[in-house]
């Protein structure tokens, strides 16, 4: 298979397009690419997604060292460009079925294809207490590797108690002088050997359990500290710092599908039956955007490579049906 | 084309990778700041973007107006180089 032009409209049809170039499309793409299915990836961020902002990735199967995340994103993208798929850096706005066609607006014009993946993955919760917004990018953060390098001998605040947020916050241990880690649970939810691993650092690191974040302040364009409240006692405390790194959890990046077609659960994920399939045909769905899916980057892997059996599939069928009906 | 492109990037940075690929797919040339190798130019990046982040890519046209794009944002990255 490959793009076509349609007679009756001189558009050209491509195989399929996905939108998202993290570890979902660009596993999905290595597979639909080797059965010579035409695929376009579209990537507004970042190629590799979360994956590639993240520091150190020893959980994905067959690195028995681990790796660097942006070492991973860029050999996902490597393994998928060598079979053929392109990658185009831009955004898609709209989606719309048009029956054996889907029309997608994007930033480079519309396009059309017979399949649709949507892979757009998931983006870093903010807080949502007064001063984040004010100081993003200026003392509040959501990247380490992005932005940790400027806080050399820096006193920081970590907020959050997963994954993301311990991994993260040992890491930023190559640059601060301290880390005051918020929990807002008397738990980590993050990984065992995380928590072990963070045992490592208790020289920098302070963990503070039952502990809300609830403000971050500043002066003369710089935060100086974060205030929040110890759960056990009722008390509001304040943690001096020189910058804050927030990792609170992931929401789905769907914004563009609010008024689509394609039905989204109650916190934004996208519905899909067990093919990776939404109610528009044609149209699939995998990795972290997807309702239900464990967000890891191996299973995102995985639902990239069934959703792209099951494209194969459907362009089968229809490529079938078009032959019968002459 | 621009008469000088400047982009200060970190070595961890991959929002800075996805902007030096998109200016050699467009045939530009560019001068990086590892600020990682040059601590000391941290203090310039900052006064320039007025923030604590990179990338920050600073494009200087023929008449030396200066615009900053801070991050990876192809919205203000393409017409600045336009």
């Amino acid at each position: 298979m490959a793009d076509t032009t349609d007679k009756a409209t001189a558009r050209t049809v491509h195989d399929v397009i996905m939108i998202g170039a993290g570890p979902a499309a660009l596993s999905a793409a290595i597979y639909t690419t080797r059965e010579d299915v035409e695929t376009i990836l579209f990537e507004r961020g970042v190629v590799g997604g979360l994956a590639a902002v993240t520091d150190w990735i020893d959980n994905y199967p067959g690195f028995s060292k681990g790796l660097e995340g942006l070492t991973f994103a860029e050999e996902l993208r490597k393994q998928a460009e060598r079979f053929g798929a392109t990658i185009e850096l831009g955004e898609v706005t709209k989606i719309t079925n048009e029956g054996d066609v889907k029309k997608l607006e994007t930033t480079s014009g519309d396009m059309y294809a017979r399949a649709v993946l949507i892979a757009t993955g998931s983006d870093y919760k903010k807080i949502g207490v007064p001063g984040e917004q004010e100081y993003y990018a200026r003392g509040v953060h959501y990247c380490a590797t992005c932005d940790g390098a400027f806080y050399r001998d820096k006193r920081l605040v970590v907020v959050g108690g997963g994954n993301s947020a311990v991994q993260e916050a040992i890491f930023l241990t190559r640059f601060a002088s301290h880390i005051d880690l918020l929990v807002r649970s008397d738990h980590f939810r993050a990984s065992e050997v995380l928590q072990h691993d963070l045992q490592k650092h208790t020289d920098k690191i302070t963990v503070h359990f039952n502990t809300t974040t609830d403000e971050i302040v500043g002066q003369d364009g710089k935060v100086t500290k974060v205030v929040g409240t110890d759960k056990t006692k009722g008390q509001k405390v304040d943690f001096p710092t020189d910058g804050v790194f927030v990792f609170v959890g992931l929401k789905p990046n769907t914004e563009f599908l609010q008024h689509s077609d394609i039905p989204l659960d109650d916190i934004g994920f996208i519905k899909t039956n067990e093919n990776l399939e939404t109610p528009m045909p044609g149209v699939f769905a995998a990795g972290d955007v997807r309702s239900g899916a464990t967000m890891q980057i191996a299973t995102a892997a995985g639902e990239g490579a069934t959703a792209a059996l099951r494209i194969r599939e459907y362009l089968d069928e229809h490529a079938r049906q078009h032959a019968q009906k002459g | 084309m621009p008469k000088n492109i400047t982009i200060f990037t970190t070595n961890t940075c991959a929002y800075c990778g996805m902007v030096k690929k998109w200016l050699g797919a467009k045939g530009m040339s560019y001068e990086e700041v590892n600020l990682d190798a040059n601590p000391e130019r941290q203090a310039e990046a900052m006064a320039l973007s007025g923030a604590l982040t990179v990338p920050v890519t600073v494009v200087t046209r023929h008449d030396d107006s200066r615009e900053v794009i801070v991050g990876y944002n192809l919205a203000k990255l393409a017409p600045a180089v336009a």
